[in-house]
């Protein structure tokens, strides 16, 4: 059986390359090494790349996206995929502009537009288990329909309103030096990050994605399980939306566009299969994210033309996706 | 399902199909929405020039939710179509603004979307990916490509000739009405009647089956995939012909409407089924339906999120239409 | 005489129109190992699912510690203390064996969040008292087959089961492995637990099992203690029951060779194996489930590679690609499930009737040509009989006689050189049996070269002239049919 021993290797390798590789998986190892090998090479050839307002750039940047991959990972792991993300952001942005509007007190606003996002998880969830509708038929479709209806609320036009001075701390303000999303996301990595390798309860997505049948024979609710996921990843969703129009001070349907795309390709290229489920892991996600950020930046700070950036993503998907069948089919060989 | 007994002429193949039970339905409910609008907003919904508006609109989407149909039938899915719908556009418009004729432009524009068609079949057929993921991924290639090709502008400043495409009519009609009629009958007999198109509903009901019965089913797919991307190329010609440019922004969205038109016109997700006919309705049934919505409501922003709603409508009817008959 | 702990009171069940189980009755002790064997579709596993919760039977009772017991599913028969280790494992392959062990019941403190520290010991607890030495950490999936199954049994001792249930525990097993597996089936006797497994393997029945109970048709006709009774007696227990004449005549003569294999091997699948087959003879596959002989005819077909070996047809050599390439040459393989790999369930009669022969009945230009289509179909379905006699109905609602029947006909359609039929009349009854086997030896008749692939001895017995005895990946001997007995096959069969 392949274990790389370390008990009696007491040179570098064994202790500290070995349980390291062993540790993290052979994808993220090579995950991090090609970003510090980025890292390196952006240090080198671009000015100002190394320093702390690009890092705020480049996080910044990607940081939406990040936290609705948070809940696309325990979705794919699951078995199954959210599309309907990035039009559940837009539609929040839209949704809560609309609330302020009407004049709304923060708290309300913030209440009802969750609460709607956390609807739509429900619906997707409901089609996915009840009419056995495939996941991603089910949110494409979906994706489509709020889309369609931000558009039409919003007329078409962006929404202007007078969002509340404290609201735009949420994406604006800065809190321990970060600006607030980038330090809601850590918050939110960790603790989900945490509760998903440790906790009883987000642990059985594990087994759900793994052998769905399985897990109901060992008394798991595979059903109701399906139904959290799906609105924890709406939700998270609706909170990329928030912070959004936050940021802007502005609600706009165009939102998010296309960024589903991107937080898939983060989630994959973090070692989370798409093919079989019952893998990945946050801090995967969180490199797949990471190395997305760079990609963007690197596109930005080298000047190149931002329109590229939608052939590499695309690229980027797929190759990872190979990668990671690749890397598994591997590990089974490697037995 | 495989029609291999074949009626003996087009028209006979047009009655038979109004008989079965899908397509008299949806019949139905077009005549029925039709008889609502013209009741209710006769007078704008039964004008030309509402006519008009919707029949071009539906050109493209009729294209394209016929190429889908048949990728449906594959059991597989095309969501690169809108891009490279746009893709097209570009390419076209760019080749013509540099001065190459109009016969090789169009050409080279078609060309570039049987291109794409053939990465997705090839990824899907030889490769094994799954069709959702690799047409995610060509749908963001392409449409990246056409905006960096354009740069995001609006390429215009097309010659006046090219215009002509889809300005130029025969008895009265524009010439993409017969180009779009054409196509559809004629992918619609071949769906039928010729041997190696229908073997895709083989292809589709059971691929272990279709191999080990001697079909070539990687071919059959790969042919599909060229197909759907072929018809959002001709969909892109008449679009850039018609507003005299070329546009990375063109076709978003189209996959979706393509897909809820050929789910509704009877295609399963789960391959096998669906028909050209079919999703024709689809479409006019989706058109009209839009339609009447902006004129009851007076704002043409809803159109998007009734596609949308039609086809979680219809996801969700296949869905449950599937579970009664026992096929998951 | 031990303490009892399940019995079974005429136990029947059905599926559709089949009787898979009838009044079985059988009592099973605590702290004994009981082999429960039987032909394939001698309702072993459907038995072992009802004990376990998976089906309800149709009528009869289960009494588990005296008491009558229903369950509604298989977590009903889990929390009663009753575990079947299915051959598919159902394990999650990415993570530790702790957590697969616990699954669902992991130690947490207050707020959930699991106590790892206490789960790897309580497992390596499981281990320990089981004798096995395995590091509760690691992830289940890098473990050999063996360890996973050792591991299925420690979560069914973790649950306290007293009554475990193995379905073909052996099946993946290395001899080394399977020497393990005796050693813990032995310790859970020691404990007081019930075993009951199914297997094909005599040889490892008659070793670690104490009583065996013989499954045919459906039917319990033997329980004995294994002291008791000899191999011999278990295999005619197993096999015999009256021919019926479901089989036309053999032939009486042989013709020229139709095809030969010479030397045909896989790695790790089959090797060596070589035969011919001539005209109007019709040759059998015989053999226990995975000995190979589905393997062969798919190699032989082009479904599946071969690493070595030579194919001659009426004197010519082929290579064979691919399954087209295959009908082209005139080989056709009848695969053994005819659901998910021969018929299009959801199209019609018509369309599966010619689905391997549509370049037959199409123009030069590739267009079909319906009258030709509809004409040999009709005439398929009178000739075989495809009831109702209507072409233009979907497959699936034919009875699954008529379904097989289908399915052959696509092949003859095909007009084979040589056909390979494998499980021709499973799931099929006795009226469409008979049939299938008239129509093959009609085939045969007529010059092609007909293989059968069969589970089912009397039917091997009956209907072919030579019979190729496949183990484990060779054959083990080609017997003339002349007064052959199943006891015979089945020795060459087993080890």
């Amino acid at each position: 059986m392949s274990d790389i021993s370390t008990t009696t290797d007491r040179s570098l390798r064994g202790r500290i390359f070995f349980p390291l590789l062993r540790a993290m998986g052979i994808q993220n190892f090579c995950l991090i090494a090609i970003i510090i090998l980025v890292f390196g090479g952006m240090s080198l050839f671009v000015a100002n790349f190394f320093s702390p307002a690009n890092f705020e750039v480049l996080v910044m940047g990607f940081i939406f996206e990040a936290i609705m991959a948070l809940g696309m990972t325990l979705v794919i792991i699951s078995g199954g995929i959210d599309l309907s993300v990035s039009a559940v952001l837009g539609f929040s942005a839209i949704m809560i502009a609309f609330f302020f509007k009407a004049r709304f007190p923060i708290a309300l606003a913030l209440a009802c537009t969750f609460l709607i996002a956390a609807c739509i998880g429900l619906f997707n969830a409901w089609m996915t288990n009840t009419l056995r509708v495939h996941p991603f038929i089910a949110t494409l479709a979906m994706m489509l329909t709020i889309r369609g209806l931000a558009l039409a609320i919003s007329n078409g036009e962006n929404v202007t309103s007078d969002f509340p001075n404290q609201f735009l701390f949420l994406g604006q303000g800065r809190l321990f030096g970060l600006p607030f999303p980038i330090v809601l996301f850590i918050v939110l990595a960790i603790v989900i990050g945490v509760l998903l390798k440790h906790h009883r309860y987000f642990q059985q997505v594990y087994f759900i994605g793994d052998n769905s049948r399985a897990a109901r024979l060992s008394g798991i609710r595979v059903e109701s399980f399906i139904y959290f996921i799906f609105m924890l990843s709406s939700i998270l969703a609706c909170t990329s939306g928030v912070l959004t129009a936050s940021l802007y001070d502005n609600a706009s349907n165009s939102y998010g566009i296309n960024s589903e795309l991107r937080v898939i390709t983060a989630v994959v290229l973090g070692g989370t299969s798409i093919v079989k489920g019952g893998t990945g892991t946050i801090f995967g996600t969180v490199l797949g994210i990471i190395f997305m950020s760079i990609v963007y930046n690197a596109f930005v700070m080298a000047g190149i033309n931002p329109y590229y950036e939608t052939i590499v993503i695309g690229s980027i998907l797929l190759i990872a996706v190979f990668l990671v069948e690749f890397f598994r089919k591997l590990e089974t060989r490697i037995q | 399902m495989a029609n291999t007994g074949r009626a003996q002429s087009g028209a006979r193949t047009f009655f038979k199909g109004i008989s079965r039970s899908r397509e008299s339905s949806l019949f139905l409910i077009i005549f029925a929405a039709f008889l609502l609008l013209a009741l209710l907003k006769g007078n704008i919904f039964l004008s030309l020039k509402n006519f008009e508006g919707i029949t071009t609109g539906i050109t493209y989407d009729l294209l394209m939710a016929a190429g889908m149909t048949v990728v449906l039938i594959l059991w597989g899915i095309d969501l690169s179509v809108g891009a490279v719908l746009a893709l097209t556009s570009v390419i076209t418009a760019m080749l013509l603004r540099a001065g190459v004729s109009i016969p090789l432009s169009v050409a080279l524009g078609l060309l570039c979307s049987l291109g794409a068609g053939a990465l997705n079949g090839f990824c899907v057929s030889r490769l094994k990916i799954a069709p959702f993921i690799v047409t995610l991924a060509v749908m963001s290639v392409a449409r990246g490509t056409a905006l960096v090709l354009s740069s995001g502008y609006f390429l215009s400043g097309l010659p006046e000739s090219y215009t002509h495409i889809s300005e130029g009519t025969f008895i009265g009609l524009p010439i993409p009405y017969f180009v779009v009629l054409f196509v559809l009958v004629v992918l619609h007999l071949l769906l039928k009647n010729w041997k190696f198109l229908n073997q895709a509903f083989y292809v589709g009901t059971n691929p272990q089956s279709a191999v080990l019965s001697g079909i070539n089913a990687n071919l059959v797919t790969f042919v599909g995939y060229l197909i759907s991307s072929l018809m959002a190329g001709i969909a892109a010609i008449f679009m850039s012909s018609k507003l005299a440019m070329g546009f990375s922004q063109f076709g978003q969205l189209a996959e979706l409407r393509a897909i809820a038109a050929a789910v509704i016109g009877g295609a399963s997700f789960t391959g096998g089924s669906g028909s050209i006919l079919g999703a024709t309705l689809g479409v006019i049934l989706i058109a009209i339906i839009s339609n009447g919505f902006v004129l009851l409501n007076g704002s043409p922003n809803w159109q998007q999120a009734v596609s949308g709603i039609i086809l979680l409508v219809a996801v969700g009817v296949d869905a449950i239409r599937r579970r009664r008959e026992g096929r998951e | 005489m031990g303490e009892m702990l399940l019995q079974l009171e005429g136990i029947s069940k059905s599926f559709v129109s089949n009787k898979v189980l009838d009044a079985v009755s059988a009592e099973f002790e605590k702290g004994k190992c009981y082999a429960v064997v039987g032909e394939n579709g001698a309702g072993k596993s459907t038995l072992m699912k009802i004990i376990g919760g998976i089906y309800r039977p149709d009528a009869g009772k289960v009494l588990f510690e005296g008491k009558e017991v229903h369950f509604f599913s298989a977590s009903d028969a889990i929390a009663a203390g009753i575990s079947i280790v299915h051959q598919e494992l159902s394990l999650a392959g990415n993570l530790s064996v702790a957590q697969n062990i616990f699954c669902h019941r992991e130690f947490v403190n207050g707020l959930g969040f699991i106590n790892w520290n206490r789960l790897y010991l309580e497992a390596e607890k499981i281990f320990e008292q089981m004798g096995v030495k395995i590091d509760t950490r690691k992830k289940v999936g890098k473990l050999s087959v063996g360890m996973q199954q050792t591991i299925e049994i420690g979560k069914a001792l973790s649950l306290k089961s007293k009554l475990i249930i193995m379905d073909e525990p052996t099946s993946a097993l290395s001899e080394k492995e399977v020497d393990h597996l005796y050693g813990i089936i032995t310790w859970l006797k020691d404990r007081g637990v019930t075993v009951i497994f199914i297997s094909h393997k005599l040889a490892e029945v008659f070793r670690i099992a104490e009583r065996i109970i013989v499954l045919r048709d459906g039917v319990l006709v033997g329980s004995e203690e294994t002291g008791r009774i000899t191999r011999d007696e278990v295999i005619r227990l197993m096999v015999g029951r009256h021919i019926t004449d479901l089989f036309p005549e053999k032939a009486a003569s042989r013709g020229d060779v139709v095809f030969e294999a010479k030397n045909m091997s896989r790695k790790g699948v089959f090797s060596g194996i070589s035969f011919s087959l001539s005209e109007r003879e019709i040759l059998g596959f015989a053999g226990l489930v995975g000995a190979g002989r589905s393997e062969v005819a798919r190699a032989i077909f082009g479904a599946d590679k071969m690493d070595a070996g030579e194919l001659v047809l009426r004197g010519k050599k082929v290579r064979i690609g691919n399954p087209r390439e295959a009908i082209k040459q005139g080989i056709c393989y009848l695969t053994e499930d005819r659901k998910s790999l021969g018929l299009f369930l959801s199209m019609k009669v018509k369309s599966n009737i010619v689905a391997a022969a549509l370049q037959n009945f199409v123009t030069r230009m590739g267009f079909y040509l319906p009258r030709k289509i509809k004409q040999q179909s009709m005439r398929f379905v009178q000739a075989m009989e495809i009831r109702p006699f209507d072409d233009e109905i979907n497959v699936m609602s034919l009875s699954g006689g008529n379904q097989q029947k289908t399915l052959l006909a696509k092949w003859l359609c095909a007009e084979p050189k040589l056909l390979i039929a494998d499980e021709p009349t499973r799931g099929v009854d006795v009226g469409a049996k008979a049939k299938i086997h008239k129509d093959l030896r009609a085939l045969a008749e007529s010059g092609v070269g007909v293989i059968v692939i069969s589970s089912e001895l009397p039917e091997i017995l009956g209907l072919c002239d030579r019979v190729a005895v496949f183990r484990e990946g060779t054959i083990s001997a080609i017997l003339q049919n002349r007064n052959l007995g199943q006891e015979e096959v089945m020795r060459h069969a087993t080890k």
